[in-house]
């Protein structure tokens, strides 16, 4: 699997090379900023991008930038954005430039190289994957009457870990529970927010998403 | 009276600093010490006793992890990146989706204001919210913001027991200071409906 690296720091950007290509990944280009991004993902169309967001100049958003100008110039470009902070509402200005193929992590989660890769291989295959706390942000949203609030404790760690991006058969094991009890919860869940039901994992996330970012 | 309060403006940001470097020396600091003693002690048992060289970097790796949980909530109590870079709503929501209590925020607020004024109006909210977690027991906490007549409102108003008085509490003090520092006002009111609300109104002089 063919990766771009877009990170400003030298000794962060060398421990990604390094554990990316401990995990069986060929890093193709390292990009030291916004353009050098977009420049490089023109060039070797990767599989997958991991960009930090703070970069030069201003230090502020310019790695979410370059990455959402990356994603409209190669439509579906899989990216996944690091951040020291994440916050939901540039979780939401990424999911808009099309919820498939993003990633959106605490920077930290890098030091669980398993999971890590593993949510690299996930976006690149298209899905979406976010991190727990932008998920507690958004299920900490309230509105009036707020059907969330009719959620059994097991249901809310469900829709929980869906926002995560988890599909059933990994929800199931996090929680020890069977298949099938999974699949249950998420009709009830359904059920319960007036959402269509779907067949995919991923149209289910899409599903929740969607109605959590209402 | 402008003076004294000007005056404890400047012992606040002292207080501040002396806050911070006992945060970082208590915290991150001492667990950066913690896990370079176990990934030494890992090297030197690499040989001898794997088995426990392994559990040693296990716990070194835990440890690196809570030191960048404790310095990312220590600079983001400081200034908060998503207040420069998306201004006070994006920055209030994301104070509400940490909060305990259920928080429904409103914030009729266009385009950016001075950075003292955003700054000052999210360290109110910040404060009325942890407020509202330690002494109101309320269920719910609600947060409004609005810029009309050239003058900044925001209120944090919460369904609680109340609690919360701005002579006795150094944090609402404090707060009161920074707020008449950018020539706003604070108050803290307990309304006929049982609520308590913080309110500070700040001009902006555009």
């Amino acid at each position: 699997m063919r990766v771009v690296i877009a990170e400003d720091s030298g000794l962060l950007r060398q421990g990604l090379v390094r554990l990316l290509g401990d995990s069986g990944f060929e890093v193709v280009a390292e990009a030291g900023d916004g353009p050098g991004l977009v420049d490089a993902v023109n060039r070797h169309r990767p599989d997958v991008c991991v960009v930090d967001v703070r970069m030069p100049p201003t230090h502020r958003d310019e790695g979410l930038r370059a990455a959402l100008a990356a994603r409209s110039l190669v439509p579906g470009l899989p990216v996944v954005i690091l951040s020291q902070y994440v916050e939901e509402r540039y979780a939401g200005e990424l999911l808009e430039s099309g919820p498939e193929g993003v990633g959106y992590l605490l920077k930290d989660r890098v030091a669980d190289v398993g999971d890590f890769v593993d949510a690299l291989r996930r976006v690149a295959g298209g899905g979406t994957v976010l991190d727990p706390e932008v998920v507690a942000q958004l299920l900490a949203r309230r509105r009036r009457d707020d059907p969330l609030d009719t959620l059994t404790p097991r249901e809310r760690e469900v829709i929980g870990l869906m926002a995560e991006g988890r599909s059933n058969v990994h929800i199931a094991r996090s929680l020890v529970v069977t298949d099938g009890a999974v699949e249950k919860h998420v009709r009830n869940i359904f059920g319960k927010l007036g959402l269509p039901a779907s067949d995919s994992d991923h149209r289910r996330v899409l599903a929740v998403l969607a109605y959590l970012r209402d | 009276m402008l003076a004294e309060s000007r005056s404890r403006m400047v012992d606040a940001s002292i207080d501040e600093r002396r806050r911070i470097e006992r945060d970082l020396h208590d915290g991150a600091q001492q667990r950066l010490v913690a896990l370079a003693m176990d990934l030494g002690m890992a090297r030197e048992r690499m040989e001898s006793d794997p088995d426990s060289a392994r559990e040693l970097v296990d716990e070194a790796h835990e440890e690196a992890k809570r030191a960048l949980a404790e310095l990312r909530d220590l600079v983001r109590g400081i200034h908060p990146a998503v207040l420069t870079d998306r201004g006070l709503d994006a920055a209030v929501s994301a104070l509400a989706g940490r909060s305990q209590a259920p928080v429904t925020v409103s914030c009729d607020v266009p385009g950016r204001l001075p950075e003292a004024i955003e700054s000052t109006a999210y360290f109110v909210v910040a404060e009325g919210l942890t407020n509202v977690a330690k002494h109101s027991r309320a269920r719910h906490a609600y947060v409004n913001l609005r810029l009309s007549d050239a003058v900044l409102c925001v209120e944090i108003a919460d369904d609680g027991v109340g609690g919360a008085d701005p002579a006795g509490g150094s944090g609402l003090r404090g707060l009161g200071d920074r707020v008449a520092a950018v020539d706003g006002s604070l108050v803290l009111e307990r309304t006929a409906a049982g609520r308590t609300v913080l309110r500070a109104e700040i001009p902006c002089a555009s």
